[in-house]
């Protein structure tokens, strides 16, 4: 069932509805119902992957939680008697338990993913099993890295851990976000889902806003810009030139309005319900390098990888050792650099295989984690640079420079997970500085598929983006935050009428604008297929 | 103990108004780079160990609040 499916806003209304009707206190159950109803009726055949997960997530962070417990039990009772290595051989004897745990609970359930996900194939060749005869679950990526997040929590005594299966089940399979996620925390998410939410019109309206503004960017603009970038790379042989070029740029747009408008859609219906999930972008094209980007784009992912991979690398006693012996063959600053930079490899790479197994999504996080180290190596000849040609780091040209030419790094990279392997995003590549002789230019671009309307409506919707994104940078600069809110408060204050009207138009314009396919339903969002 | 950790802070992101600020990460005024700079320094500095479990947004909002965690890895 596709979020821009007619199904789905049915499903997703009736839901709402139920969820109001029952007793505050069992407006969970509704919640679960219409998760594993969504599931079973998206994916009946892979449901059985998603209860396993549950129960193996369940019980392990039960065993996790009791470990927590038993020890703080034990401390509380022994602590004043004991010595401080006493105590550390306690702690050490708990997490040992624990990180056993761990272990063959994240091997169980990546064990999971990657047979389904990574290794058919391989087992397929090797006559090991029939890949078509497996499905892929829908979500498994996410819910997976969820349930990782939720265990590691726990071993890290940050968390509590659920009591009630149903509940967690809940957790696992919150319908909104099993599609494309957020990857949301169990602090963050869990118990405003397991607390009920009374009635309150001002997040009827703000998450019917949200939902709106997550159709107006999936069906008016991505799914229009697909139909140029489609024709480009799905006939990529036929092409040079500047067509490559605007099909790259066009599915830089195309792949932000079509995650992030999938991610309104998904905030949007758990609003409605008075559930805040997590954020999963902050205006990533704004960003002035590209460490800044990953922090501002897909952060959910971005984030887990920074608090399961990135610090537990970089702050290792191992790594930390070998950067210190480096320190005498390549100087001071490469030897303290030299952990960062195995953990920004190690993140770049988790990111790339997180959207697949092929070797054009290795490349992709080797790409943005050598692009990111280069930073980090050249830091001190860049500031040298701009000490002798006198530009001034907070200069307003130097940051807008900055902006572009992080957005053009970003566009270059977006090459490799769209091109359909490695070796034709390579060659793609170098024919955008083939010169297409004898066709105009504009002649070509008009022949991609889209009409001269077409163009002018991109032109129009994509600068309304833009004032919106404008509106949300300028509140967080102003008032701290994420800025997200910024646009939704300036509409709240204007006069009922006028909200009312831009509302409306912003209806009109989805309806009459927007790219239907086949049977009135519209493309499959990208980060479904992840 | 507050004027060493707000000579290291400063070495490292000499851009940020450390003594005002109060939300250093909810606002993502530091970045992850920053942090285990600083918690390196930190542990050099300190002779403290500064473990992963430690990376909560509530222990490096502020400098008190990572001079209050410094004086908790201490004990």
């Amino acid at each position: 069932m596709a979020f821009t499916s007619l199904n789905f806003l049915i499903f997703a209304l009736a839901t709402v509805i139920l969820y109001y009707i029952i007793p505050v206190n069992f407006r969970w159950v509704v919640l679960l119902a219409a998760s594993y109803a969504f599931y079973l009726i998206s994916s009946p055949k892979t449901f059985v992957f998603v209860l396993l997960t549950t129960v193996i997530t369940y019980l392990g962070g039960l065993y996790i939680g009791n470990c927590n417990a038993g020890h703080k039990a034990y401390m509380d009772e022994h602590k004043a008697e004991m010595s401080r290595e006493e105590k550390k051989a306690a702690k050490a004897a708990s997490q040992s338990r624990k990180r056993k745990m761990v272990a063959l609970i994240l091997i169980l359930n990546f064990g999971v993913l990657a047979v389904l996900k990574y290794f058919r194939y391989y087992l397929q060749a090797a006559g090991i099993f029939d890949a078509g005869e497996l499905l892929i679950p829908l979500g498994i990526s996410f819910y997976t890295f969820q349930s990782a997040a939720y265990i590691f929590d726990l071993y890290r005594n940050k968390i509590e851990p659920d009591r009630n299966i149903a509940k967690f089940a809940l957790f696992t399979a919150f319908f909104p976000q099993i599609i494309q996620g957020p990857i949301s925390r169990h602090d963050q998410l869990a118990h405003q889902l397991y607390e009920g939410h009374r009635f309150d019109y001002s997040n009827l309206t703000r998450g019917a806003q949200l939902i709106l503004w997550g159709f107006f960017k999936k069906l008016v603009i991505a799914d229009r810009v697909a139909i140029l970038c489609s024709e480009v790379f799905d006939n990529y042989t036929e092409y040079t030139g500047g067509a490559v070029f605007v099909a790259l740029l066009f599915y830089t747009i195309q792949i932000y309005a079509d995650f992030s408008g999938g991610i309104d859609i998904a905030r949007g219906v758990a609003q409605c319900m008075g559930i805040e999930m997590t954020h999963n972008f902050m205006r990533p094209y704004f960003s002035h390098n590209l460490s800044e980007f990953w922090n501002r784009w897909h952060i959910s992912l971005s984030h887990w990888c920074r608090d399961y991979i990135f610090y537990p690398v970089a702050m290792s006693k191992f790594f930390g050792k070998l950067g210190k012996s480096l320190r005498n063959v390549f100087g001071d600053r490469i030897g303290k650099l030299f952990p960062v930079i195995v953990a920004q490899y190690c993140t770049f790479i988790t990111i790339g295989l997180w959207h697949g197994a092929e070797f054009k999504y290795v490349a992709y996080g080797l790409y943005n984690g050598t692009v990111i180290v280069l930073g980090l190596l050249c830091e001190p000849l860049l500031k040298a640079a701009m000490e002798k040609l006198h530009i001034k780091a907070e200069s307003k040209a130097w940051k807008l420079f900055q902006i572009i030419r992080t957005f053009f790094i970003v566009v270059c990279g977006r090459i490799f997970p769209k091109a359909a392997s490695f070796g034709v995003a390579i060659s793609m590549f170098f024919s955008m500085f083939r010169l297409n002789h004898g066709v105009p230019f504009s002649e070509t671009v008009m022949s991609l598929g889209l009409t001269g309307a077409d163009f002018l409506i991109i032109l129009v919707c994509c600068i309304i983006w833009f004032a919106v994104s404008l509106i949300q940078e300028k509140d967080m600069r102003l008032n701290g935050g994420d800025g997200n809110k910024g646009f939704r408060q300036m509409l709240d204050e204007k006069p009922l009428p006028l909200r009312w009207a831009i509302l409306l138009a912003a209806f009109a314009l989805i309806l009459s604008l927007g790219i239907y396919g086949p049977g009135y339903d519209a493309a499959a969002f990208i980060y479904r297929g992840f | 103990m507050r004027e060493t950790v707000l000579e290291i802070l400063t070495e490292i992101r000499g851009d940020i108004d450390f003594e005002n600020e109060t939300k250093l990460i909810d606002d993502n005024i530091l970045a992850s780079l920053d942090i285990v700079a600083i918690v390196g320094e930190f542990n050099d500095e300190f002779d403290v160990e500064i473990s992963v479990e430690d990376l909560v947004p509530e222990n490096f909002n502020s400098v008190d609040a990572m001079v209050k965690l410094i004086e908790t890895a201490q004990e």
